[in-house]
């Protein structure tokens, strides 16, 4: 067998044969449904559960990539949008304040323009270091005109006096404080005695004649004779007043008009105060 | 008859392969034709009634798995098929240089073959544009035959088939 034309030329005999009846397949226009076409469509059923498992996979893997590529999306869009957030949430805080503190300047200007006297305006930085005696300190100095023994004012009445200053900065002492002390009277019965501080937190009236008619809830304000406050400025009201007891004069405790903790900005009056006329009792 | 069965389970595997990755790659050219890897590889080291057979098979294998009309890979793959023995049988040397240069020219042969063979006239006009991917393709199972090769030399050498290129 070996050696003849058929053997030396097999390959290209059938695969030539091959070639012959694919293209009788291909020009006969062999449907799907002929019964030659019967092999292909068991491979195709051969090849199905390869296919579907291959699918199945090809599903997994692509919704774990997808999943995963969605979840680092998420991810960026969530570490993006806290980002915004916190952004959002510090401007609003600024527009808060900044709200606020146009407010306060704003009652501020209504109490300058009030006292029509030359003021100016200060933002508190800081209070006192040890917590033993009652001081602010503020964020203007000399500089700015600020002088040892000016008053300091808020739209809610007296805050204290300047007693030190440096170029820009000044300390207060509040008329909380136990070495503050200033003039001042009742509203609506004229009785005028010292205002100050006392050591355990509070203000008292002090030096007011016993048979003075305080009661509590009147208003108290400055009488400009100290030659510091203007007069007629709230200081507070009048918590309590004690008759009891040995003693020239009232012990009356007055509830200050200054939440002297809440304090943003202050008005510092630069101009000396007129001298105030003599209508109050002393 | 092992090689029958080794090329039946290679085939398989191959169209298993062609038909469900691009389920998950979108790029078609990306894909190897691994059929017509397998056919030159069938070429170049099996000469006989049987590796034509096993061509004619799995070109008729892939015609079962395409949408084209039956006969049109049988006749394509036993075509490269039968390209590769007739000049691998008269080349001196084919390595794996030569077996990835006839998988370059088999894959456009098959490519432009089965769409000249199948849309005539309109499959003409259209090997111009298409020329650029068929190309692509050929050149990425050029780039993988190799690899193949030596899988299948491997798989060959645990069933006791010869390895190396048949010489008539």
């Amino acid at each position: 067998m070996k050696g003849t034309f058929l053997w030396r030329n097999r390959v290209l005999l059938s695969a030539g044969a091959l070639l012959v009846i694919s293209l009788h397949l291909l020009t006969t226009g062999l449907n799907r449904g002929d019964y030659a076409a019967a092999p292909a469509l068991a491979m195709l059923e051969v090849m199905r559960p390869v296919q579907a498992a291959a699918a199945h996979l090809g599903d997994g893997a692509c919704a774990i990539v997808h999943n995963y590529l969605d979840l680092v999306q998420v991810q960026q869009e969530n570490t993006r949008l806290r980002a915004k957030i916190a952004q959002l949430e510090t401007q609003q805080a600024e527009i808060a304040e900044l709200k606020t503190e146009n407010q306060h300047l704003g009652e501020l200007l209504e109490l300058h323009d009030a006292l029509g006297l030359n003021a100016v305006a200060a933002n508190v930085i800081g209070s006192d270091a040890t917590g033993l005696s009652h001081t602010l300190i503020l964020g203007q100095g000399s500089l700015s005109g600020l002088r040892p023994g000016m008053a300091v004012l808020s739209n809610l009445g007296v805050v204290g006096r300047i007693i030190d200053t440096s170029k820009h900065a000044a300390r207060v002492l509040l008329i909380d404080d136990h070495n503050s002390a200033l003039d001042g009277f009742d509203e609506r019965s004229r009785a005028r005695g010292i205002i100050a501080g006392v050591v355990d937190d509070g203000i008292i009236m002090k030096y007011v004649d016993r048979s003075e008619d305080l009661k509590p809830g009147d208003t108290i304000v400055t009488s400009g004779l100290d030659g510091i406050f203007p007069r007629g400025l709230l200081v507070g009201t009048v918590a309590s007043v004690h008759r009891e007891g040995p003693g020239l004069f009232l012990a009356v405790q007055v509830r200050p008009a200054v939440d002297f903790h809440a304090l943003e900005q202050v008005l510092i009056v630069t101009q000396q105060t007129p001298s105030p006329p003599p209508d109050v009792r002393g | 008859m092992r090689l029958s069965i080794l090329f039946a389970v290679l085939a398989y595997l191959a169209l298993a392969i062609e038909t469900s990755i691009p389920y998950w790659v979108q790029t078609r050219v990306l894909i190897p034709n691994l059929i017509v890897i397998l056919a030159v590889d069938l070429g170049l080291r099996h000469h006989g009634v049987i590796p034509a057979l096993i061509a004619f098979a799995m070109g008729y294998a892939t015609d079962a798995f395409s949408g084209s009309a039956l006969g049109i890979n049988a006749f394509l793959i036993t075509a490269v098929y039968l390209l590769t023995y007739e000049i691998s049988s008269r080349l001196l040397v084919t390595n794996a240089a030569v077996g990835a240069t006839f998988v370059f020219v088999g894959v456009i042969v098959t490519s432009v073959g089965a769409l000249v063979l199948g849309d005539g006239s309109a499959g003409f006009a259209a090997v111009g544009p298409m020329l650029t991917s068929f190309a692509a393709n050929a050149a990425v199972s050029a780039l993988v035959a190799p690899a193949v090769f030596r899988f299948v030399a491997i798989l060959k050498r645990m069933v006791g088939l010869p390895v190396s290129l048949a010489r008539e």
